[in-house]
C-alpha cells in the first residue's frame, strides 16, 4: 500500500482537483484507491454530522465507500480551536492514524489531502508537514504559478519540510500560455538544481474556472425566466451592469463569455446584454423585467435569472462561484483527468508513492 | 419593394374584418364601423357566431367569402391569430392588419405567437402591418382600417408612428386643426412591414407630399439609411425619434424589447440621409404643417413682419440662432414700404407696421416685402393689441398665394385663436409663438439643401487582405478580443500610414531598435491586457540615448508588473518620436443599428473634456470626411490659427476614408481607434501613432 499527500501553498491552488483527477487515472490503472483529508477546515453539514466540503466532494465523485468519520478524522471546529488554545491535547494524532488504518484496508493506493496551505494547522502540530510523518507518506506540493514569485513560495514552503526525502515533487499550476515557455526552459531547470523535481505544469485552463449556468441558478436560488435550452452553457466571468447603455455594450462585448448582473428594472442594459451575445443575465432585487425584454431574450435564447438578493451581495456569491472549481459536472472531471494525463509525470508519481502490486 | 407591392394595402377592392363584433365598444365592432363610414369597397365581416352585423350579412371565417380578399383586419384574441393567418394564406389575402396586442409586448409566449405569425405571412407571401396596432387609414380611398375614434381628413402628409396612442393623439390634433393625411399607419410592433416598406410606398405615393414618422427604433438601419437618402430626395422626411436619453432608451427598451441605439448614431444616420429630425412631437406637428402646404425657399434671407417690436426680436434671435439669416432689403422696397407706413414704424428687417396696423397696412407690407428679391420667406407676426383686427389680418393672409414660404405666428390665447383657425383652414400654418414659425423655416430651408445634395460614393481603394487576416487570425489563436500595438498591420494594409515601430523582449534589443529607429523614441508597454497604458506607466516619451531607453525599459516593466499583476506582458515597442503635430483621434463603435459609427476629434481634453466630437457612417465619402472634420468647434485650430501653418487636413481626410473602408469591409472589428494620429503641418501627412481595437472572438464558446 502507498500514499502521497498533496499538499499546497495557498488555498485554490487545485488539491481537491488533482487528488481526484489522480484517483480518477490510479483506479483507471487497476489500482483500488482511497482518499482521506485528515484534517477539514470547510465546515458543512451532512445527514446531522459535520463533513468537509471537499471530502464531500470527492466521496460523492470518486463512490468511496468509507465512513466520512475515517476520511476525515479532524475537523477544526470551534471547539477543538480552544482546546488547543488551552494546551489540552486532544488525541489528534491516534485519531488521524486509527482512521488511516480504516481507510488502507484493502487499497493499494491513498490520496491525502492537506488543509488549506502547507503550514496551516501548525497550531494543533497538524500542518501538512506533520500530517506527512505521522503517516509516513510524502507531499507532493501543487503551486499556482501566477508570476515569478510563485518560486519564491516553493521555496519558502519546502522550508516546512524537515527531511528534505520527505519532499516528492511540484506541480506547477494554472501557467499562463505566455509563461509556459520560461517555466519549461528556464524554471524547471532552476528548480532542478535546487533538488526539487518538477512532476507536472499544468497550463490555465478556461473549462475549469467555468460555471454552468445552471450552477448559477442553484446557487443563487434564482428562478429562471427565460432561455431554460441554454442553462448547461458555461461562462468565466460576470460583468455588472451599473454604467450608461452605450458604454455597457462595449463592456459586454469585450467579455461574451459572461454573465450579467443587473437590476430588473435596466431595460436598456439587459438588451445591450442580449445583444452583445452575453451568455446569460441574473437580475437582482427580485424585479422583474418587462416582458417585451424577455420575448427577445426567449428569442435570443438567452437565459434570464432573477434572484431575490441585490446587487451587492449576488457579486459575492458570484465572487465564490467563478473561478473556485467545483466538480460539480462530468464535463468538468474529464477535463481535469485530461489536463493531469496530459501534463503530469503519473509514473512518476506512482514510484514516488511506493505502490506494491498486488 | 415599391408602390406596386403596398398600393393593395391602401387601395384594396374588399376588406374582411376577422373578429368583427356585435357589441357595441367592442374593437371589432369599431374596426367594422370605421370602415362603413366611407370605405366604397366591399366589406366582410367574420364571425363564426353570428350571421349579420350591421346589416352586413357575416362569414363564418375567411374561406367561406366567396371572392378573394384583399386585406384582411385580424382582431381576434393573440392565441388564434396564426391559426386565423393561416386561413388567410389559404384564401389567398394579400396584406392582414393584426390590431390584437398579445405579442412580443406581453412576454416569451407573445414573442412566440409574433415568430409565428411571420413565418405563416412569409410563407403565404402576405405582408402583415403589426401586430399590436391601430390600423392603418387612407382618407382619399374613404378606408379607415383601425379601431380610432375619428377619421382623418384627406391631405397630402403620409404619418407612420409606432405608438398607437400618438397615432391617437395624432388623428385629434389633426382634425382640431383641418390638418389632412394621405396615409396614416400604425406600425406596432413592426413583426413584419416596417418603416423602410412604408417609406418607400410613401415615396412613390403621388398624394404625398410630406412624409413624417413616430420611430422609436429602425428595424434594419443600413438598409434605412439607403431608402432614406433616395427618398428624400424626392420628399421631406421628418422623423421623431424618441430614446434619445438613458431614461428615454430604458423606457423604449421596456417597451419594444429592442435597444433604442445610440443617438450619435441616430443623428449620424438622419443627417447622412437627409432625414429631418423634429426633437420633439410638437416640432414635427409644426414642421408637417409647413412642409404641406409651403413651397420651398430658394435660399435662407428671410424676412420678417410685425405689430409688435418684442415679437420681432425674439424672431430675429431665433432665425440667427437657427441658421437663417435675416434678408437686406432693396433700397425699392425700402421706399415703398416707407410710402405707406407711419414714421414710427420700423421699415428695415424686422419691419414694425405697428400696434395700430390695419389688415390692410399688413396686406400691402407683406406684398411688398415678399416680392423683394432678396427674401425667401417671410414669417409674419401678430400681437393681439387694442386696434389688431387679427381675423382681418388672418384673412388677407389667406387670401395671398406667394411662390415663397409664408409662416404666421399669431401670439396669444382667446383674442388669436378665430384667425389661427382661419389661417388653419386656408392651408396657412398659425403658429402660436415666433420661435415655432422660426424653426419650422429653417426645417423648410434645410431640406431644401437636402433635395439639392449630391451623395458623392464612397471610394473603395486595393487593399492587402492577407495581412489583415493574419491579423485577426493570430489574435483568435491567442483567444485574444482585443488588438494593441501589435496589430499595426491592420493599419499597414489599409494604406495608413504607421509611426516607425519595432517590438523588443528585453532592455538590450529595446536600445538596438531604438538606435536603428533614431533617437528620440517613445516606449511603450505590450501587453493584451492593457488598453489604457498610460494609466499602468506604460508609456514613455522623449528617450534619448541607449541608457535611457534600457532603463525606462526597467522601470516600465517593474511599474506595469505592479500595478497589473494579472496582466500578460509581451515587452515593448519602440517607436520614432514625432513632435510638430497636432494629435486628433479617429474612432469607430459598431452601432447594434446603424453599423460602423465613425467618431473624429482633437486628441486628448477636446474629446474627454469637451466631447468636441463628430460622428458619421461608414462608409464615408472624400466630401463627407471633409465635412466632418470641419463640423468640430476646435477645428480652427487644425486649420491655423494666429499665423500658425495649417496643419495637414486633407491627409487627415484620407485616413479616415481609409478607417472607414477598414471598418466597413471587417464587421469582426467591434471597435476600433487611432489615437493618437499625429497631424504633420499641410503637405507633410499624417501618422497613427497607437491604435486600439476589439474583435469579435469566433470561438466565443468555453
Amino acid at each position: 500500500m502507498g500514499s502521497i499527500l498533496i499538499s499546497s501553498s495557498e488555498q485554490y491552488s487545485g488539491k481537491s482537483s488533482l487528488c481526484i483527477g489522480l484517483a480518477v487515472i490510479l483506479k483507471k490503472r487497476g489500482f483500488s484507491v482511497g482518499y482521506m483529508k485528515p484534517v477539514g477546515n470547510l465546515l458543512v453539514e451532512v445527514d446531522g454530522t459535520l463533513s468537509d466540503e471537499d471530502s464531500e466532494q470527492a466521496l460523492q465523485i470518486l463512490g468511496l465507500a468509507d465512513d466520512r468519520h475515517y476520511i476525515t478524522p479532524v475537523i477544526l471546529t470551534e471547539n477543538l480551536i480552544e482546546d488547543a488554545l488551552h494546551d489540552e491535547d486532544g488525541h489528534l494524532e491516534e485519531r488521524i492514524l486509527h482512521a488511516y488504518s480504516q481507510i488502507a484496508e484493502g487499497k493499494d493506493a491513498i490520496l491525502i489531502e492537506g488543509s488549506g496551505g502547507i503550514g496551516g494547522g501548525i497550531m494543533y502540530n497538524l500542518s501538512d508537514p506533520h500530517v506527512a510523518s505521522i503517516l509516513h507518506t510524502r507531499i507532493l506540493l501543487v503551486t499556482r504559478y501566477d508570476s515569478i514569485q510563485a518560486i519564491d513560495r516553493i521555496l519558502c514552503d519546502i522550508k516546512l519540510i524537515p527531511d528534505s526525502q520527505m519532499l516528492a515533487g511540484v506541480i506547477l499550476n494554472e501557467v499562463e500560455e505566455n509563461d509556459l515557455k520560461q517555466v519549461r526552459e528556464q524554471v524547471v531547470p532552476f528548480l532542478k538544481r535546487k533538488e526539487i523535481k518538477v512532476h507536472g505544469i499544468i497550463p490555465k485552463d478556461r473549462t475549469l474556472r467555468s460555471v454552468s449556468i445552471s450552477e448559477i441558478v442553484e446557487n443563487l436560488h434564482g428562478d429562471v425566466l427565460s432561455g431554460t435550452e441554454n442553462l448547461g452553457k458555461l461562462v468565466d466571468h460576470y460583468l455588472v451592469g451599473a454604467m450608461e447603455v452605450n458604454s455597457a455594450i462595449k463592456y459586454f462585448r469585450r467579455t461574451p463569455n459572461s454573465v450579467v448582473i443587473t437590476g430588473g428594472d435596466r431595460s436598456d442594459l439587459q438588451m445591450a446584454a442580449i445583444e452583445a451575445g452575453v451568455k446569460a443575465l441574473v437580475l437582482t432585487g427580485n424585479l422583474r423585467p418587462s416582458e417585451a425584454v424577455l420575448g427577445s431574450a426567449d428569442e435570443a435564447g438567452v437565459p434570464i435569472v432573477l434572484v431575490r438578493e441585490d446587487t451587492m451581495s449576488t457579486i459575492e456569491r458570484m465572487e465564490s462561484l467563478i473561478g473556485h472549481i467545483r466538480i460539480g459536472q462530468n464535463a468538468k472531471l474529464s477535463r481535469i483527468v485530461e489536463l493531469i494525463e496530459d501534463n503530469v509525470d503519473i509514473d512518476a508519481i506512482i514510484s514516488t508513492m511506493d505502490i506494491r502490486e498486488e | 419593394m415599391g408602390m406596386l407591392m403596398l398600393n393593395k394595402l391602401f387601395n384594396p377592392a374588399s376588406v374582411a374584418v376577422i373578429g368583427a363584433s356585435r357589441t357595441k365598444g367592442k374593437v371589432g365592432r369599431v374596426v367594422l364601423e370605421n370602415l362603413m363610414l366611407d370605405f366604397g369597397g366591399k366589406i366582410y365581416p367574420v364571425n363564426p357566431s353570428v350571421s349579420e352585423i350591421c346589416n352586413l350579412r357575416s362569414y363564418p371565417s375567411i374561406d367561406a367569402i366567396p371572392e378573394r380578399v384583399d386585406l384582411a383586419v385580424i382582431v381576434v384574441p393573440a392565441k388564434i391569430v396564426p391559426s386565423v393567418m393561416e386561413s388567410c394564406g389559404k384564401a389567398g389575402v394579400s396584406f392582414v392588419v393584426v390590431i390584437s396586442a398579445g405579442f412580443k409586448e406581453a412576454g416569451i409566449e407573445g414573442s412566440r405567437l409574433e415568430r409565428q405569425c411571420v413565418e405563416i405571412a412569409s410563407r403565404y407571401g402576405m405582408k402583415m402591418v403589426g401586430p399590436n396596432c391601430l390600423g392603418i387609414i387612407n382618407p382619399l380611398a374613404g378606408l379607415n382600417a383601425t379601431f380610432a375614434a375619428s377619421m382623418a381628413k384627406p391631405g397630402n402628409i403620409a404619418l407612420m408612428s409606432q405608438s398607437g396612442a400618438i397615432c391617437t393623439s395624432a388623428l385629434d390634433w389633426a382634425e382640431e386643426r383641418g390638418v389632412g393625411f394621405s396615409r396614416f399607419v400604425s406600425l406596432g410592433n413592426k413583426a413584419d412591414l416596417d418603416e423602410n416598406d412604408f417609406l418607400l410606398e410613401f415615396a412613390e405615393n403621388p398624394d404625398t407630399k410630406v412624409i413624417a414618422a413616430y420611430l422609436e427604433g429602425v428595424k434594419n438601419g443600413p438598409e434605412f439609411v439607403k431608402i432614406a437618402r433616395d427618398v428624400s430626395l424626392k420628399k421631406p422626411v421628418i422623423v421623431v425619434k424618441s430614446g434619445r436619453t438613458s431614461a428615454g432608451s430604458r423606457a423604449v427598451s421596456s417597451h419594444t424589447g429592442t435597444l433604442a441605439g445610440s443617438d450619435q448614431a441616430y443623428n449620424a444616420a438622419f443627417s447622412s440621409s437627409g432625414v429631418l429630425r423634429a426633437t420633439s412631437m410638437e416640432e414635427m406637428f409644426d414642421y408637417m404643417r409647413a412642409f404641406s402646404s409651403q413651397p420651398l425657399p430658394t435660399g435662407r434671407n428671410i424676412a420678417i413682419l410685425t405689430n409688435a417690436g418684442g415679437l420681432g426680436i425674439l424672431a430675429a434671435d431665433a432665425c440667427l440662432t437657427e441658421g437663417l439669416s435675416l434678408a437686406s432689403f432693396e433700397e425699392e422696397t425700402i421706399e415703398k414700404l416707407r410710402e405707406k407706413l407711419p414714421d414710427a414704424a420700423s421699415l428695415y428687417n424686422p419691419v414694425d407696421v405697428l400696434g395700430d396696423a390695419s389688415a390692410e397696412l399688413y396686406g400691402y407690407a407683406l406684398k411688398v416685402v415678399i416680392s423683394d428679391p432678396n427674401v425667401h420667406g417671410v414669417i409674419v407676426l401678430t400681437s393681439p393689441q387694442a386696434m389688431t383686427d387679427v381675423e382681418s389680418i388672418a384673412k388677407t393672409i389667406a387670401d395671398l398665394s406667394p411662390e415663397k414660404p409664408l409662416l404666421c405666428s399669431f401670439v396669444g390665447g382667446t383674442r388669436v385663436r378665430q384667425g389661427l383657425s382661419i389661417l388653419d383652414n386656408s392651408g396657412y400654418p398659425g403658429y402660436q409663438f415666433p420661435e415655432k414659425a422660426v424653426s419650422s423655416m429653417r426645417a423648410l430651408c434645410d431640406y431644401r439643401d437636402i433635395r439639392n445634395h449630391v451623395y458623392d460614393k464612397p471610394q473603395t481603394l486595393d487593399v492587402d487582405r492577407s495581412a489583415v487576416s493574419n491579423v485577426f487570425n493570430r489574435a483568435s489563436r491567442e483567444n485574444r478580443r482585443l488588438l494593441g500595438l501589435e496589430s499595426f498591420d491592420l493599419l499597414r494594409s489599409y494604406g495608413i500610414p504607421v509611426v516607425p515601430t519595432a517590438s523588443a523582449s528585453n532592455a538590450k534589443e529595446a536600445a538596438k531598435q531604438a538606435e536603428k529607429i533614431g533617437y528620440p523614441v517613445v516606449m511603450k508597454i505590450m501587453s493584451p491586457d492593457i488598453s489604457h497604458k498610460t494609466d499602468v506607466g506604460g508609456v514613455r516619451l522623449n528617450l534619448k540615448d541607449a541608457g535611457e531607453v534600457e532603463r525606462a525599459y526597467y522601470t516600465m516593466i517593474s511599474n506595469t508588473r505592479r500595478y497589473m499583476p494579472s496582466a500578460r506582458i509581451q515587452g515593448v515597442q519602440v517607436q520614432k518620436m514625432i513632435s510638430g503635430g497636432i494629435e486628433v483621434i479617429i474612432g469607430m463603435n459598431r452601432d447594434v443599428q446603424f453599423g460602423p459609427l465613425l467618431m473624429f476629434g482633437l486628441g486628448g481634453t477636446y474629446v474627454e473634456v469637451l466631447k468636441d466630437v463628430a460622428f458619421r457612417l461608414a462608409p464615408l465619402s472624400k466630401k463627407e470626411a471633409h465635412s466632418m472634420i470641419a463640423s468640430i468647434k476646435t477645428y480652427p485650430l487644425l486649420t491655423g490659427v494666429r499665423g500658425e501653418r495649417p496643419y495637414d487636413i486633407e491627409s487627415v481626410a484620407d485616413v479616415l476614408c481609409r478607417v472607414s473602408q477598414l471598418v466597413y469591409e471587417n464587421p469582426e472589428l467591434l471597435e476600433f481607434e487611432i489615437n493618437p494620429l499625429m497631424v504633420l503641418p499641410e503637405g507633410e501627412g499624417c501618422v497613427a501613432m497607437d491604435m486600439r481595437g476589439t474583435i469579435e472572438s469566433k470561438r466565443a464558446d468555453i
